[in-house]
């Protein structure tokens, strides 16, 4: 296994920095802790999920309500902490949000569906309630496979027919759970790949669809180190089963997103420990290896979703200054041309 | 940067200080390449003068005390104490760590203060209670013995030791002191008669139920990361460990991850050498450790039985013991 794992790995990875980074325009400020972005693709509204809940955002107008609240809250870390709550967003279809949980204890989160219409932003709209959901999934309880259950819910992928989470229960085990769907309904939540055990590397966080069907995941590696230990794993999502393992050379991959326009991998780095290490970089994969080129600096970015039209958006954490407590997250975004 | 193929052999030094040095480009099963900084090089010459200089007292104020002193292969490459002991018998505060596969690290001391094993090689030197050197003293006096000036000068093209010189030859010297071919890596690969029932119970356990791979994970068992697994914190004045370094509160009580490989040598343990044995180490994780604010949340209560615990122990000693432990025995030292 390990000697098929080494095999398997690819050795060569470069980082390069760009002369010229580009510039991202602020498109929300204000948020809290976000962590979630997901484009509806009939309307462009770009849907975020932080703290105090999902944010609904028309781009061409600028106007944003809160869609989804009333979520409980979890904290992250021992210190630095954060207040957690709903985190990783994709569509089902035109209408539907997947929303992966991060509001409760492991082994009592959940994934919900909420149907969201196609309605623009308007300041007195009405939140849906955290538990109006049109379907749940989960939990994952403590079992033998999760010693504690899964929780904490990053990624989220749908084709339209199954649904990938990834979670952050059992580091044993680094599960991306699964739920297939029966007669256009989305199935029970299972775990379904062991990434830790495939990749020997902690916490797989983003998880999407790559151009040709594949199922792509950011394997986060170690926060309180900067090793650069950040893997692209490539999994075929019928089977599970690992085709490809990249190093990145990156610190703490966060987000991914293929560009509709040019195909181009991009991938976020959280970069926990090593924070001016961070931003936006374009991953160029080369036969068996990765250079991530950086694209832009960014101070804690997180997930990130193109629209369409090639318009990168991505959430970004920010700073707190010691002693404030107003949120410094916000939603900015890169013009199409990556 | 890994060891390039010209050292696919071992190497005996023809030298008068002959002493000798296995390099193999191929590791050992279980176990990557070793990485190496590409401004210090693998050279045999330079890993046989870093190896006299690991084993020479003469770089302690006392002439007594030197890098085996407290990392003695016989003994894990730590010292089989709870504490290191210093010039004129000066105790530490914390347990020796073994040097077995520190090349795989990726910060060096319990705290990971060091980001290399170079920037580790000098400190113990000039700690007080280790060494208590200075670099100037200690390079005087290697420069006063022949032996020792000449092989830098070949080695490093310098007139004599400096101390960049004597971090980078101990640096590789400690890149050789690896452990890996062991029966975990065996069974892995698919000899299936390579672990006892009683070992592989204990596999299944270590990956399993009782969560150690949650942080002893990947060829090293080390997820070179720190933990704050609830050792120590009852006490008033107790270790800080990580969150000296890093400034974060969340690292309060966090100590670097060590190996697992030859674990069954390298007691007591815990990064306060609290634990005499295995199976009080694994007492100490099925109590879920001491409860402090900064525990890590890998760590819990965990059932576990007796007879579970003897297999997780048998896991350990019997499956991570390997049959090509690096028994370096300490070389003749210049004059």
């Amino acid at each position: 296994m390990l000697r098929s794992m080494a095999f398997l790995l690819c050795g060569s990875i470069a980082l390069t920095a760009v002369a010229q980074e580009a510039k991202p325009t602020a498109v929300l400020s204000g948020l809290d802790n976000p962590c979630g972005v997901a484009v509806q693709g009939a309307t462009g509204h770009v849907f975020i999920a932080d703290h105090k809940g999902v944010h609904r955002l028309d781009p061409k107008s600028g106007k944003a309500h809160v869609e989804i609240s009333g979520f409980p809250t979890d904290i992250y870390g021992k210190g630095p902490k954060y207040n957690i709550g709903p985190l990783g967003l994709a569509f089902w279809d035109d209408e539907h949000l997947i929303v992966g949980d991060g509001s409760r204890p492991d082994g009592d989160e959940l994934v919900r569906i909420y149907k969201v219409g196609k309605d623009a932003p308007h300041a007195d709209h009405p939140p849906i309630k955290e538990d109006a959901a049109v379907a749940t999934l989960g939990p994952i309880k403590a079992s033998e496979e999760s010693a504690k259950g899964e929780g904490n819910f990053y990624g989220v992928a749908s084709n339209g027919k199954s649904i990938f989470i990834t979670c952050n229960g059992d580091d044993t085990k680094g599960w991306i759970a699964k739920s297939t769907a029966t007669n256009g309904k989305p199935g029970a939540l299972k775990l379904s790949i062991a990434t830790k055990v495939a990749t020997e590397v902690d916490a797989p966080v983003p998880v999407i669809f790559g151009p040709y069907g594949d199922l792509v995941v950011g394997q986060m590696g170690e926060v309180s180190t900067p090793p650069g230990d950040s893997l692209l794993s490539i999994y075929d999502p019928e089977t599970g089963k690992l085709k490809k393992n990249y190093k990145t050379g990156l610190n703490d991959i966060a987000g991914l997103a293929y560009s509709p326009k040019t195909k181009k991998l991009y991938a976020t780095d959280y970069s926990w420990s090593d924070p001016k290490a961070g931003g936006l970089f374009r991953l160029d994969i080369d036969g068996d290896s990765i250079k991530a080129v950086k694209i832009a600096s960014l101070d804690k970015p997180t997930a990130c979703a193109f629209d369409k039209n090639g318009v990168l958006y991505v959430a970004v954490f920010g700073t707190v200054p010691e002693g404030s407590e107003k949120p410094m997250g916000s939603l900015v975004k890169f013009d199409s041309g990556l | 940067m890994k060891f390039p193929p010209r050292f696919l052999f071992s190497v005996l030094f023809g030298m008068s200080l002959a002493a000798s040095v296995a390099i193999s480009a191929d590791p050992p099963l279980g176990l990557p390449s070793v990485p190496v900084p590409s401004d210090n090089p693998m050279t045999a010459e330079k890993i046989a003068l870093g190896k006299q200089l690991y084993f020479d007292g003469r770089l302690s104020a006392d002439n007594k005390v030197s890098c085996a002193s407290c990392h003695d292969p016989a003994k894990g490459f730590s010292n089989g104490d709870r504490f290191a002991t210093g010039v004129e018998g000066k105790k530490g505060g914390r347990n020796s760590p073994t040097v077995i596969n520190t090349a795989y690290g990726v910060l060096q001391f319990w705290d990971g203060r060091a980001k290399t094993l170079e920037d580790q090689a000098l400190g113990p030197i000039q700690n007080p209670i280790e060494m208590n050197m200075t670099l100037a003293a200690v390079i005087k006096k290697l420069n006063g013995i022949d032996g020792y000036k000449s092989q830098f000068k070949k080695v490093f093209g310098t007139d004599g030791a400096t101390a960049d010189g004597i971090a980078k030859a101990i640096a590789a010297y400690e890149r050789t002191v690896i452990s890996g071919n062991a029966p975990f890596d065996k069974f892995k690969a698919g000899d299936t008669k390579a672990l006892s029932e009683a070992a592989q119970r204990g596999q299944k356990l270590f990956f399993g139920k009782a969560h150690c791979s949650a942080c002893h994970a990947g060829p090293n068992f080390s997820d070179n990361s720190f933990h704050n697994i609830g050792v120590g914190m009852d006490k008033k004045d107790f270790d800080k460990g990580r969150a000296d370094i890093s400034k974060l509160s969340g690292d309060t009580g966090a100590f670097k991850t060590p190996t697992l490989r030859e674990i069954a040598k390298s007691g007591p343990y815990f990064h306060d050498g609290s634990a005499k044995t295995l199976e009080e180490v694994v007492d100490h994780y099925a109590k879920g450790g001491i409860p402090n604010e900064w525990l890590d949340e890998e760590i819990f209560n965990i059932k576990i039985a007796p007879a579970e615990k003897a297999d997780l122990v048998k896991f350990m000693t019997e499956g991570l013991s390997s049959p090509d432990y690096p028994e370096h025995k300490a070389p003749e030292l210049p004059k």
